[in-house]
C-alpha cells in the first residue's frame, strides 16, 4: 500500500516537473499576444463621424487622442491624391473582425492576395487595368515609355513616406539583383518583333512622386502584364536598407538572419522579400498589416493606420479592424467553423453546396457564387510528348483524342462529379470569361460510343489481347496510365476507366503524393493527368495554354525545348508549333486589337485540338459570407491573375451591426 | 541494480546511432524533396515556380548536397551544438518549433493519463472482484466498445453532438477570444472545457484496455495462496485486496508505461488532426508529408530515444515495485 502510493506521488511528482520545465515557455509566447490582446479594439462598433468628428475609426481616433499617432489629415496622402474606393452596397461602419480559416503559412497566397496592394489593378471585367497604387500613368504613341506617377503624401504602415524612390530601390536593389528568388519577370522584357531579341526595360526617376519605364521595343501590355507578374513594383527601401547585404555586408546579413531565426540568408531575404506581408516587422501599403507570428493558432492582422484610401465620404478604409486567421489542420474544420458561425467569411467549391444551403438560415450566412474561369471540373490532359513513342504518337492522333472525348457520357460524369451542379460539356472557356467560343462547349461532347470505337478502328487500334483490350498495331501492350495526387478524383476516375475499357482502352491510375507528382511532370514521366485549365486571358498569363516551360501535362517536353531554347526536349510541331508563334506576336505585338486577336486564335487552336478532354462543366466558387458581413459583390471571376478574394477590395467590407 | 542499470544505458548508445541513420535513410526514401512538395503547393496556389527557383531554393537549403554530406552536418551539429536542424516549413530552428507545442501537448497527454489510469485502475479492480455482477458486465462491455471504436470516429460523433446540443464543436484546445490572450483563469475554464472531448477520445481506448487488463490480472491474483492465507488469518478483505492482489496486478500496467513515455510527448495525431488541436502529433505528420526532413527526422529520432528511454525507466520501475523481481536481480 506504502509503496504504491510512493508510486503515485511520484508520478505526480514527474507531471508537474514536466510541465513546469515546457510552461515557461508557454507564458512567454503569451506575454507576446498580451500586447496585441491590449491594443484589440472595442467591441462595440461605432458608425463614422460619431467618433468626435474624426473619419476614422475609433481604435486609432483613440491612439490620435493619446498622442501615439499622428492625426488623420497627416496620415492619409494629400486630398488630391487620396484613392476613393466605391463601395458595392452602402457606406459602412468601421470595426469588427474578418475571422477566417487557414491552413497556416503554406496557404501564405491566402492571405496574401486578399490583402494584396498592386500597383495597377484589373478592372472589374478583367480586361483592363486601373490604377491602385499608382495615380495614373502616360505612355507615348508606340508604347515604349511609360511614366508612372504615385500619389504625393502616401506612406507606409509605419509612417514613413512612400515615393519613387522606393520603386527604383527595388528595381535595383531587389529585382534585378535577384535576392528574392525570383528571375526578373518577362513583364520587365520587350522583345523585337523582327529579329527575337530580348530586352531589359530601363526604370529612372523624374521626380518624388513619378518615375518612367522605358522599353527598347514596343510592350503594349506592360502594365497588364506586370499586374500579373509583379503586382508590388515596389518595397520598403527604409527597411529593407537595413538587412539587404549590399548595404550591411554579408556578415551583418547572416547576423540578421540568425536574429530573426533563419538559417539561411538567402532564405531569409526570400521570406522578406517575397512574402513580406507575414512579418510584423516589414512595412506595407497593405490595409491591414501582420500583428502576430503567422505560425501561431491565430495570425491576427491589424489595420493600417496609413492606409491611403477611403470611401466616397471620405472616411478612411479599411471599415474592419483586423483579420484573424484560424490555424485548421483538414479542411472539414473550414465548414464545420463556417456552419457553427465561428468564420464569417469563408470559400469552398461546389462539393459542399447542399450543406452549405441546407445550413444557410441556421447558420445565418449567405452563399455567393462566382464564376471560375476552369474549363471542366474533370477531365484529362493527354500528354503529347509522353516517353512512350507509341503513345505518344497516338496521343497527337487527333482522331484519338476524339474517340476518348465521344466515349464517355458526359451526363453521367456530371451528375456523379459536380452533383448535377455542372453541365455535360466540353473543356472550353466558359461564358463570360475572356476567350469564349461559340460552339466550344459542344465540341466532342455528345456520347457516340460506336463512332469512338470506329474511329479507334481506324486508327490501326485492331487487335485485340486476350482480356479483349486494345493493343498497338506492332502487338505491343497499350495501357492509359493517369497520375494522381487528389483522392477525391477518384470517382471520376472509376467512370473513366468505365468508359475507356468499354471502348477496349485498358486504363490504370495510379495515385502519388502531391510533391512527388510534381516532379514526375518535371521528368515527363506523367502521360496522362486530371489538371484542369483556369486561364482569365491567355495574353496576360500564357503558362498554361502555351508551351513556355515544363508546367503544364498536356505540352509536356514541347516546354521544355521552348524553355532551353532549342537544345533540350521535343520541338514542336503543327497546331502547337502555330500556338508559340501567335504567341511570339502577342509578345511583339503593337496594338491592343492585334493581341487580342492573336489570342483568340490561340483558343481557337486549343478548341480545335482538345489536347485537354474535358467530361464536366466547370462549376463555380462558393463564398460564403455572414450576413452581417456586408459589400461582397456577387458574380465576379474567381481568377489568381485577379487575386481571388482580392477583386472584391475587401477593404470596403464591413460589419453590419 | 546500479550496475545493471548502467550497462542498459551503455547499450542503448549504439541503438540509438544506429536508429539515426536508419531514420535519416527513410526520410530520404519518399521521392522528391522539400522543395518539391513546396513548388507543388505553391503552384497550387498560383505562384509560378520555375525550374531555375526551385535549383536556387535547393541550394540555399542545401538540399542538393549529397545525402552522406547532409547527415554528417546533421549528425555533427546535434552532438557539437544541440541544433537539431532547421525546419523549412515553418522558418525555425526544429528545437523553437518543438517548443512551440511542447507545451500544451503535455497537457493533454498528462491529463489523458491521468484519466485512464483514475478511470481504468478502480474500475480494473471492481469487475474483478464483481466478476459477473451486473455492474462487471456494464463495464467489460463498455471497454469492448471502446476498445473496438476509432478514436476519431468517436471524436466526429462527440463533435456531432456538441455541435447540435451546444452549437460549438469544440475544435481546439480554446476558444477563439483565449488563443492569443494571456493566461487567466478563464483561459483554464475554456481549456478544461475544450479538454473534455480529445481526453476521452484519446484516452477511451487505453483506458478499455487497461480495465480488461487490470481486470485479468486481478482474478488471476485474487486466488493465490498468500491472498487465502491472508483471508485466513483475518485481514480485513480491503486491506487484502490493496496488499497483495492489487500490487501484483500492477505490474503489466507498469512495465508498460515506459512505453507510453514517446506517446506523451508526440499525443495523439490522427485525433488532433480530427479535433484541431495545436499539439505534436499534426506537426510530426506535417512534416513528414511536405519532408521537412530535419523536422521529421529529429522527431523520429526523439520518438526512438523516448522508446529506448522508457523501456529503461519500466525495467528499474517494475523491479522497484514487484519484489520478486528484485530478488532475482540479486540472485545475479
Amino acid at each position: 500500500m506504502k509503496r504504491s502510493r510512493g508510486f503515485m506521488i511520484a508520478l505526480v511528482s514527474m507531471v508537474v516537473f514536466v510541465t513546469g520545465c515546457f510552461g515557461g515557455n508557454n507564458a512567454e509566447t503569451s506575454k507576446e499576444s498580451k500586447a496585441v490582446e491590449s491594443q484589440k479594439p472595442k467591441e462595440a462598433a461605432v458608425a463614422p463621424g460619431e467618433a468626435g468628428g474624426g473619419k476614422e475609426a475609433p481604435m486609432l481616433a483613440e491612439l490620435v487622442k493619446a498622442g501615439k499617432l499622428p492625426p488623420l489629415e497627416e496620415r492619409l496622402p494629400v486630398a488630391s491624391d487620396i484613392m476613393i474606393e466605391p463601395v458595392v452596397e452602402e457606406i459602412g461602419q468601421f470595426g469588427g473582425d474578418w475571422n477566417m480559416s487557414w491552413k497556416g503559412p503554406a496557404d501564405k497566397w491566402g492571405v496574401g492576395m486578399i490583402n494584396e496592394e498592386a500597383l495597377f489593378r484589373f478592372n472589374k471585367e478583367g480586361k483592363a487595368v486601373e490604377p491602385n497604387v499608382a495615380k495614373g500613368y502616360e505612355v507615348n504613341d508606340d508604347s515604349t515609355v511609360f511614366t508612372i506617377h504615385l500619389r504625393e503624401g502616401m506612406k507606409w504602415s509605419d509612417g514613413m513616406p512612400f515615393t519613387a524612390d522606393d520603386v527604383l530601390f527595388y528595381w535595383e536593389h531587389m529585382l534585378t539583383k535577384e535576392t528574392f528568388g525570383k528571375k526578373i519577370y518577362d513583364a520587365y522584357y520587350s522583345v523585337d518583333p523582327v529579329t527575337g531579341d530580348k530586352a531589359l526595360a530601363e526604370v529612372k526617376k523624374v521626380d518624388d512622386y513619378t518615375f518612367t519605364v522605358t522599353h527598347k521595343y514596343p510592350s503594349v501590355q506592360f502594365l497588364e502584364r506586370v499586374a500579373i507578374d509583379n503586382k508590388w513594383f515596389f518595397a520598403p527601401a527604409h527597411f529593407h536598407k537595413t538587412i539587404l547585404p549590399e548595404f550591411v555586408g554579408d556578415a551583418k546579413t547572416l547576423e540578421i538572419t540568425k536574429q530573426w531565426g533563419y538559417e539561411d540568408p538567402k532564405q531569409f531575404l526570400v521570406e522578406t522579400g517575397y512574402y513580406f506581408w507575414l512579418h510584423p516587422e516589414i512595412p506595407t501599403l497593405a490595409a491591414w498589416v501582420a500583428k502576430t507570428d503567422a505560425n501561431s493558432e491565430q495570425f491576427v492582422m491589424e489595420r493600417n493606420p496609413y492606409y491611403w484610401k477611403t470611401d466616397s465620404e471620405g472616411n478612411q478604409l479599411p471599415y474592419m479592424d483586423r483579420i484573424i486567421e484560424n490555424q485548421i489542420q483538414d479542411p472539414s474544420q473550414q465548414l464545420l467553423g463556417t456552419l457553427a458561425g465561428k468564420y464569417n467569411f469563408a470559400t469552398f467549391d461546389t462539393a459542399n453546396f447542399t450543406v452549405l444551403k441546407e445550413n444557410e438560415k441556421k447558420g445565418d450566412f449567405r452563399v455567393i457564387p462566382w464564376t471560375q474561369p476552369t474549363w471542366s471540373s474533370a477531365g484529362v490532359q493527354l500528354n503529347q510528348t509522353t516517353k512512350d513513342p507509341n503513345l505518344s504518337k497516338l496521343f497527337q492522333d487527333i482522331r484519338f483524342r476524339e474517340a476518348l472525348s465521344i466515349g464517355v457520357n458526359r451526363q453521367v460524369v456530371t451528375d456523379i462529379v459536380t452533383s448535377g451542379l455542372g453541365e455535360p460539356i466540353q473543356a472550353s472557356v466558359p461564358e463570360g470569361v475572356i476567350g469564349y467560343q461559340e460552339g466550344w462547349a459542344q465540341h466532342w461532347a455528345e456520347f457516340e460510343p460506336e463512332r469512338a470505337n470506329q474511329l479507334l478502328d481506324e486508327i490501326g487500334l485492331t487487335k485485340r489481347d486476350k482480356n479483349n483490350f486494345r493493343m498497338f498495331p506492332d502487338g505491343s501492350d497499350l495501357t492509359l496510365t493517369v497520375f494522381e495526387s487528389d483522392t477525391n478524383k477518384s470517382a471520376f476516375l472509376e467512370l473513366l476507366k468505365k468508359y475507356y475499357e468499354d471502348m477496349g482502352l485498358k486504363m490504370n491510375v495510379k495515385m502519388v503524393e502531391g510533391g512527388a507528382l510534381f516532379d514526375l511532370k518535371y521528368a515527363n514521366e506523367v502521360p496522362i493527368h486530371t489538371e484542369n485549365i483556369s486561364v482569365a486571358n491567355v495574353a496576360f498569363r500564357p503558362d498554361t495554354m502555351v508551351p513556355l516551360r515544363i508546367i503544364t501535362p498536356w505540352f509536356g517536353h514541347y516546354g521544355l525545348y521552348t524553355q532551353s531554347g532549342g537544345t533540350e526536349g521535343v520541338k514542336p510541331e503543327g497546331d502547337v508549333a502555330a500556338i508559340l508563334d501567335n504567341w511570339n506576336k502577342i509578345k511583339a505585338s503593337k496594338s491592343k486589337e492585334e493581341i487580342d486577336q492573336l489570342a483568340n486564335e490561340i483558343y481557337k487552336l486549343h478548341m480545335k485540338n482538345q489536347w485537354v478532354i474535358g467530361y464536366a462543366g466547370p462549376t463555380p466558387m462558393l463564398l460564403v459570407a455572414s450576413n452581417k458581413l456586408r459589400n461582397i459583390p456577387e458574380g465576379l471571376v474567381w481568377a489568381d491573375e485577379y487575386r481571388t478574394v482580392g477583386h472584391a477590395h475587401p477593404a470596403q467590407f464591413f460589419l453590419k451591426q | 541494480m546500479l550496475q545493471y542499470s548502467i550497462k542498459r544505458i551503455v547499450m542503448a548508445i549504439p541503438v540509438v546511432i544506429f536508429i539515426s541513420f536508419i531514420v535519416f535513410y527513410i526520410i530520404q526514401l519518399p521521392p522528391g524533396d522539400y522543395v518539391s512538395s513546396y513548388s507543388a503547393q505553391m503552384t497550387a496556389a498560383g505562384e509560378i515556380m520555375t525550374q531555375d527557383d526551385m535549383d536556387q531554393m535547393r541550394a540555399n537549403l542545401g538540399l542538393d548536397r549529397p545525402v552522406y554530406e547532409q547527415y554528417a552536418i546533421w549528425i555533427k551539429k546535434i552532438v557539437f551544438e544541440g541544433d537539431f536542424g532547421y525546419s523549412f516549413n515553418y522558418n525555425k530552428p526544429v528545437i523553437d518549433v518543438v517548443k512551440q507545442y511542447m507545451g500544451l501537448t503535455l497537457v493533454v497527454s498528462i491529463v489523458t493519463m491521468l484519466f485512464q489510469y483514475l478511470v481504468a485502475i478502480p474500475i480494473g479492480i471492481y469487475t474483478a472482484v464483481k466478476q459477473y455482477s451486473a455492474g462487471d458486465y456494464f463495464f467489460s462491455g463498455l471497454s469492448f466498445l471502446g476498445m473496438a471504436t476509432p478514436n476519431f470516429l468517436l471524436a466526429i460523433i462527440l463533435m456531432y453532438f456538441s455541435y447540435t446540443w451546444f452549437g460549438d464543436p469544440l475544435l481546439g484546445l480554446f476558444s477563439d477570444e483565449y488563443v492569443n490572450a494571456a493566461w487567466s483563469w478563464d483561459k483554464v475554464v475554456d481549456l478544461l472545457k475544450h479538454l473534455v472531448i480529445p481526453v476521452i477520445v484519446i484516452g477511451l481506448a487505453s483506458t478499455a484496455d487497461l480495465i480488461r487488463v487490470m481486470r485479468g490480472q486481478m482474478l488471476d491474483e485474487l486466488n493465490k495462496p498468500n491472498v487465502v492465507t491472508a483471508r485466513s488469518k483475518g485481514l480485513s478483505e480491503t486491506k487484502i485486496l490493496f496488499k497483495y492482489p492489487t500490487r501484483a496486478a500492477l505490474n503489466p500496467i507498469v512495465s508498460t508505461f515506459g512505453w507510453s513515455l514517446s506517446s506523451i510527448f508526440t499525443g495523439s495525431t490522427i485525433t488532433a488532426i480530427v479535433l484541431n488541436l495545436p499539439i505534436q502529433g499534426p506537426v510530426m505528420y506535417k512534416a513528414l508529408l511536405g519532408q521537412d526532413m530535419y523536422l521529421a527526422g529529429s522527431w523520429l529520432l526523439f520518438m526512438a530515444l523516448l522508446t529506448v528511454l522508457g523501456t529503461l525507466i519500466s525495467d528499474i520501475l517494475l523491479a522497484w515495485l514487484d519484489p520478486k523481481i528484485r530478488t532475482e536481480f540479486r540472485g545475479n
